[in-house]
């Protein structure tokens, strides 16, 4: 039994349909990552996990969420508390949206731990130099005692890390981490949560654009396109034998190592308005191998010979 | 400062000693700090090529940009353009000379006005130039502007709000290649678009470049991307220049040039790495480093490294490097 399983959920807001039929699951000691272009509905699928889809408008019109045997869709705000920031931890791509600029970062990382597992003022900050160090801070002492503006971007990252590692908590969802921060910084920070989620039997959603991240740090990746998942595969299979050709174009969008000058294309077109999408399956206008079937008839989600994807012509 | 050597042929822009200070701060019992955005660089842009700089934020690489368009004055420092210094020219000169030397923006949303029609954007660079057109000669530019950059005739009534923003860029694009330039500042195209449309951007530079005989400065933060469009690749540190590697082939022997391309994600899971974790931050911009930028931080920085600043050596081929001991 998986820690988290989303089974076939659609979101509205208003009159639009932003989510159809997003499927995953994910295990402890894994790294899921979530990956699309903009408007592909990450951060949405983020939000509906966090249960926090209301605090937006949006409603979740069907499916499941199950975290450790229990169904979160209709729980109570009360019940929600108590998993979020205790078993469920959010890391956002603006470090500053998750700290309070006029608070001293040790507060606000002691907090947690006060919080959520009852700990005396004094264990909280034992606990909260621990974990500055263990995201290979320097100095923790004086960092506890700083404000957020005194840290870079990718210190304040490491800060959120540690408040989200704060009550111990059994699944990370980290929505683009790294994204706002230079490549040395993000390189850092991502083997630090690799090492973190090995360490601690963590589960981890990984939501980014990045490829070259999910090529380096997930074991299984759900591809996104549109606000319908693509396909679902382990990291290995989705970079070598992707079942979606948009998964295969993707891939192809980023320059490699050597790769023959003028052969880099691009997808053709642009990700469609949520207003606008096409019937049939959503990549059909920007597809090469589309038919007629394609354009009338949505792809089920369906299982191939390794993974699961939603076209009408990848091998089954 | 020497004499600035004679642009090669080959070379359409020279940069010499090339150093801009920006200060703030001050008040009462407080002296103004200084800060050296770009320190003393010098670096050539070959005629017909890509030459790329990349670096991390506050680098220095888009002060550099603006720099060689005399868009920023330089502190001290040359900037010659096709043989004429830049920083020499009278304001009516360097109009004229404007015609030939464009620029595209990270944000191509904020390099249009928004309340202009696609037309007009494309129009305005010849009004800027006081340049007359009839309306046949204006549709014809538009026409010829609108096709070379991929966007449908449709779009040109459009508003910058109706379209995406890969659309947008190539509106940039078109804008800038207007006055029919010979030198293209390329400052974060695709920084902010999604991967399949930066790979549609990327291929139509390419093409444009081809086509056009184009030179472009291209700065990116995008390691990938940089070694697969650049001809020669220029690392940048808080302001100076570390290595000028002559191909994307090359191997860097500068150690921050190294730990920076190291940290590249390939999009390959059968090529994971091991990071070697980089000590320490960026210096602040603030503080004056006699040394070698990077010597806090470097796995093998030396007390000459503290003490004295290397100067950008030749290695050959023009690999050149500023480093007191390379790596092999």
């Amino acid at each position: 039994m998986a820690l988290l399983s989303v089974q076939s959920i659609s979101v509205s807001i208003g009159q639009l349909n932003p989510l159809e039929g997003v499927t995953f699951d994910i295990d402890k000691r894994e790294i899921l990552g979530l990956v699309g272009e903009s408007g592909s509905g990450k951060s949405l699928t983020a939000m509906c996990v966090m249960g926090l889809l209301p605090r937006i408008g949006g409603t979740i019109t069907n499916g499941s969420i199950i975290f450790d045997g229990r169904e979160l869709i209709g729980l109570p705000e009360i019940e929600l508390r108590r998993l979020r920031g205790k078993r469920i931890a959010l890391i956002s791509q603006n470090p500053m949206t998750s700290l309070d600029p006029i608070i001293p970062i040790g507060a606000q990382i002691d907090q947690v731990s006060t919080l959520h597992l009852g700990l005396s003022p004094e264990a909280a900050k034992a606990r909260s130099l621990d974990l500055i160090a263990q995201l290979r801070i320097p100095e923790p002492a004086a960092i506890h005692r700083a404000y957020p503006h005194q840290l870079s971007g990718g210190m304040k990252q490491r800060i959120v890390i540690a408040m989200a590692l704060a009550a111990d908590p059994d699944l990370i969802v980290a929505d683009e981490p790294t994204t706002a921060l230079d490549v040395t910084i993000q390189a850092q920070i991502i083997q630090i949560m690799v090492e973190l989620v090995r360490d601690r039997s963590l589960a981890l959603m990984l939501i980014t654009h990045d490829m070259g991240v999910v090529a380096q740090a997930c074991d299984r990746v759900v591809v996104l396109y549109a606000g319908r998942v693509a396909e679902m595969n382990t990291v290995g299979e989705v970079f070598a034998n992707p079942k979606h050709p948009y998964t295969r174009e993707l891939i192809r969008c980023i320059p490699r190592l050597g790769q023959e000058p003028g052969s880099l294309k691009g997808i053709p077109g642009a990700v469609p308005s949520i207003v606008d999408y096409p019937d049939g399956c959503r990549f059909n206008p920007r597809c090469s191998e589309a038919q007629e079937i394609c354009r009338g008839q949505v792809p089920a989600l369906e299982r191939k010979s390794s993974g699961i994807a939603a076209c009408h012509f990848s091998e089954v | 400062m020497g004499i600035a050597p004679a642009t090669k042929d080959d070379d359409l822009v020279t940069i010499t000693g090339l150093t801009r200070e920006f200060s703030s701060g001050g008040g009462f019992l407080r002296p103004r700090r200084t800060m050296r955005a770009v320190n003393d660089v010098s670096l050539d842009v070959p005629r017909g090529k890509v030459t790329g700089v990349v670096g991390e934020s506050g680098c220095g690489k888009s002060t550099l940009a603006r720099l060689v368009l005399r868009l920023l004055e330089a502190t001290t420092g040359t900037v010659e353009f096709d043989g004429k210094d830049l920083a020499a020219q009278s304001q009516g000169e360097m109009r004229k000379l404007r015609r030939q030397m464009q620029m595209v923006f990270q944000d191509p949303y904020s390099a249009i006005d928004p309340r202009y029609t696609i037309r007009r954007a494309l129009l305005e660079p010849f009004q800027v130039q006081g340049e007359a057109q009839t309306a046949a000669e204006a549709k014809a530019t538009v026409d010829e502007l609108i096709s070379m950059v991929g966007l449908s005739p449709r779009m040109m009534e459009s508003f910058p709000h109706q379209l995406s923003g890969g659309q947008k860029q190539r509106v940039g694009i078109a804008r800038a290649l207007a006055l029919r330039p010979t030198f293209l500042v390329l400052d974060e195209p695709t920084a902010s678009l999604d991967v399949s449309i930066q790979a549609q951007i990327i291929d139509l530079l390419e093409s444009l470049k081809e086509e056009l005989g184009l030179t472009y400065l291209f700065i990116s933060h995008d390691l990938s991307l940089v070694r697969y469009f650049c001809d020669r690749v220029v690392v940048m540190y808080l302001g100076r220049v570390m290595e000028i590697l002559p191909g994307a082939e090359a191997r860097p022997r500068h150690h921050y040039a190294h730990a920076l391309l190291d940290s590249n994600f390939e999009p390959d899971p059968a090529r994971r790495k091991v990071v070697t974790m980089l000590g320490g931050e960026i210096p602040s911009p603030f503080a004056t480093i006699p040394g070698c930028a990077f010597a806090a931080r470097c796995p093998a920085a030396s007390e000459l490294c503290k003490r004295e600043r290397p100067p950008l050596a030749d290695l050959g081929n023009g690999h050149m490097i500023a480093c007191h001991h390379p790596m092999d």
